[in-house]
């Protein structure tokens, strides 16, 4: 038992030893610290967007403590609290959920370091915000699916993880184009959870109960679109249903390309990991910058994809 | 029928019965041959893991580490199956190895150390889900060979590759429990530790044997997922060991140990997959689903205990 709190006491002693050096090598003058917390590094849109801030932080030469919050809105405001501790000159944060990780937001204004939302929004006002509006996508998509029907047609909707941001907003603008065109008429609409496993259960289910009468899918996400579109293959019903997702993922642009999937809408990680590295950046030094940084979403179908697969 | 008598999830196979009844007065869709390939397909990676968490169960022990090992046989299949690489035999050999190891290591973790097997496959689950990104870079890896998708999307005589793969590994599985020396000596594990290892039961080779098998089908079972969904995904199979054991206690098998059968395990997973489904097929909204499957999972247990304590 005694080694046992001589051991404790060393690691503890190591610990604190670490923490210190790390905050000294923080103070050094003049390189940019900035502090992230990301909503999920299992999630390959938000692993791009944190490829790209390290690409443009390396041009910029500032230096960044990357985090995952594991889609945690407690552990997302802990890392806040963290970043604060360690003086960071910047935070940017790349929220778990619209109202529980508001008070990272808060908790970094008041500690008087500015703090940047990337991608997605929280409730409380942050310093600036670089992202894209959901609702748009939502639009985009549907509008498509609208135009391919001719304004009229059965739709199912594959949800998101309901509650979330993304989810509600791509939902609003989706309804909002339906509302639009009363020819247009949402079948069915269930959440899949993002996950592509699910969502062909779900059509695969769905297939079940409609068959021929769906006309067209939209899912909130690519994943989920994908398997829409495994399901509908494999019930040889693919080339009577459109199918159209949200994010263009190098998956789904090269089903887009091979024609199993009918559009994909471009949400730009490269654009939105670099503009907000660009705006922290010009905060830290006190330069002028914007207080939203809005990056549009982009349809794509076949003739477009070539260009955006690397 | 004296097979029949030995089944304790009699009652869960009555309820069973009784739900399907009334849902296909509700659907017309449900009691049709295409609903029901379809329901076999959409359970048979739970039903894997379901079987091999049952043999863990039975020995009163647990395994949490079923979904993360999914991702990363899944995972280290995928990065193997590319077109023009290997012969698909590699990829699925590599998956079930992957799985075999972390179960082996599950195994010889909770015999040597005496920790408790919750705490064991807690860690490795955490473990599994790590290897999975590293191995992958936090990305899906896509682009899969013809004949590794045709495991799960192909079909034998116009029967679906996975449903083939199930009826096997129920009947192998059932053959190991019921008619090996093996099986016996995992219900005598479980049923009392102490006086198995009196009467001379090696019982640290029962337990390694248990978790190598849960692992080695839930290697099985994320090279299934890896192939229908045609991408390894990191991240797949998250709480998929809930469903695996929830679809075991359904079937009547006692988390304490002791008692069980595989064919309990399949009612109590094709319970699961026709909830889902009918829910689905009536267009019950995702927030009443989640209700209505936990009432079902605790009802069909409180009929079950019900339906054993009148019988004995």
């Amino acid at each position: 038992m005694k080694y046992t709190h001589l051991i404790l006491i060393g690691l503890l002693l190591f610990i604190t030893g670490c923490n210190q050096s790390e905050s000294n090598k923080n103070n050094a003058p003049d390189k940019i610290v900035i502090g992230i917390s990301m909503l999920s590094m299992q999630n390959e849109f938000i692993v791009n967007i944190s490829d790209e801030m390290q690409k443009k932080a390396e041009e910029l030469g500032a230096e960044l403590i990357i985090v995952d919050a594991e889609r945690s809105p407690l552990k997302q405001i802990e890392q806040v609290e963290s970043f604060i501790a360690q003086k960071v000159d910047v935070i940017i944060l790349n929220p778990c959920e619209y109202e529980a990780s508001s008070p990272a937001v808060t908790k970094a204004l008041a500690a008087n370091i500015p703090i940047v939302n990337v991608n997605s929004a929280t409730k409380v006002q942050p310093t600036a915000f670089v992202g894209s509006n959901d609702v748009e996508s939502g639009r985009i998509a549907m509008k498509f699916i609208a135009e391919k029907l001719g304004s009229k047609g059965n739709i199912v909707m594959i949800q998101g993880l309901n509650g979330q941001a993304a989810q509600i907003q791509r939902e609003q603008g989706a309804k909002e184009i339906m509302a639009e065109f009363p020819g247009l008429n949402m079948f069915a609409q269930q959440t899949a959870e993002w996950d592509r496993a699910k969502s062909m259960d779900l059509m695969q289910n769905w297939i079940q109960s409609y068959g021929t009468k769906i006309n067209a899918v939209f899912a909130h996400n690519d994943e989920m679109g994908l398997g829409a579109v495994k399901a509908l293959q494999d019930a040889g019903m693919k080339d009577k249903v459109i199918v159209v997702s949200i994010d263009a993922i190098t998956d789904a642009l090269q089903a887009v390309k091979k024609g199993d999937l009918d559009a994909t809408v471009f949400q730009d990680a490269r654009k939105q990991g670099a503009g907000a590295i660009e705006t922290a950046v010009k905060i830290a030094r006190g330069q002028k910058f914007d207080r939203e940084v809005l990056i549009p979403f982009k349809l794509l179908v076949k003739e477009d994809v070539d260009s955006y697969l690397k | 029928m004296h097979y029949i008598k030995n089944l304790r999830q009699y009652g869960i196979f009555i309820v069973f019965s009784i739900i399907c009844l009334i849902i296909s007065f509700i659907s017309p869709q449900f009691l049709t041959v295409s609903n029901w390939t379809i329901i076999i397909t959409q359970v048979s990676i739970n039903a894997l893991l379901a079987f091999g968490v049952t043999f863990v169960i039975i020995t009163g022990g647990i395994d949490l580490s079923l979904g993360s090992i999914v991702a990363v046989a899944g995972v280290s299949a995928a990065m193997l199956a590319h077109p023009d690489s290997y012969p698909v035999l590699v990829p699925v050999f590599a998956g079930l190895l992957a799985g075999l190891l972390i179960g082996a290591f599950n195994g010889f973790i909770i015999t040597k150390s005496k920790i408790a097997p919750f705490i064991v496959t807690l860690g490795t689950m955490t473990i599994g889900r790590g290897l999975a990104l590293i191995l992958s870079n936090g990305r899906p890896v896509s682009n899969l060979s013809e004949p590794f998708v045709f495991i799960g999307s192909g079909k034998i005589m116009n029967i679906p590759v996975l449903i083939v793969i199930l009826v096997l590994m129920f009947i192998l599985c059932s053959i190991i429990l019921n008619k090996t020396i093996l099986g016996r000596y995992i219900y005598a594990v479980g049923g009392n530790e102490q006086a198995a290892r009196a009467s001379g039961i090696n019982v640290t080779q029962v337990k390694m044997a248990v978790y190598s098998i849960s692992g080695l089908l839930a290697g099985l079972a994320g090279i299934l997922l890896t192939s229908r969904i045609t991408t390894g995904q990191p991240n797949a199979g998250a709480g998929f060991e809930l469903d695996a054991i929830a679809a075991v206690v359904i079937g009547g098998t006692s988390t304490t140990g002791g008692k069980g059968t595989i064919a309990g395990t399949l009612i109590g997973v094709l319970l699961i997959g026709v909830i889902n489904n009918s829910l689905d097929l009536l267009n019950v909204t995702s927030y009443y689903q989640q209700v209505v499957m936990g009432i079902i999972i605790i009802g069909a247990v409180v009929l079950d205990s019900l339906n054993q304590k009148s019988n004995s």
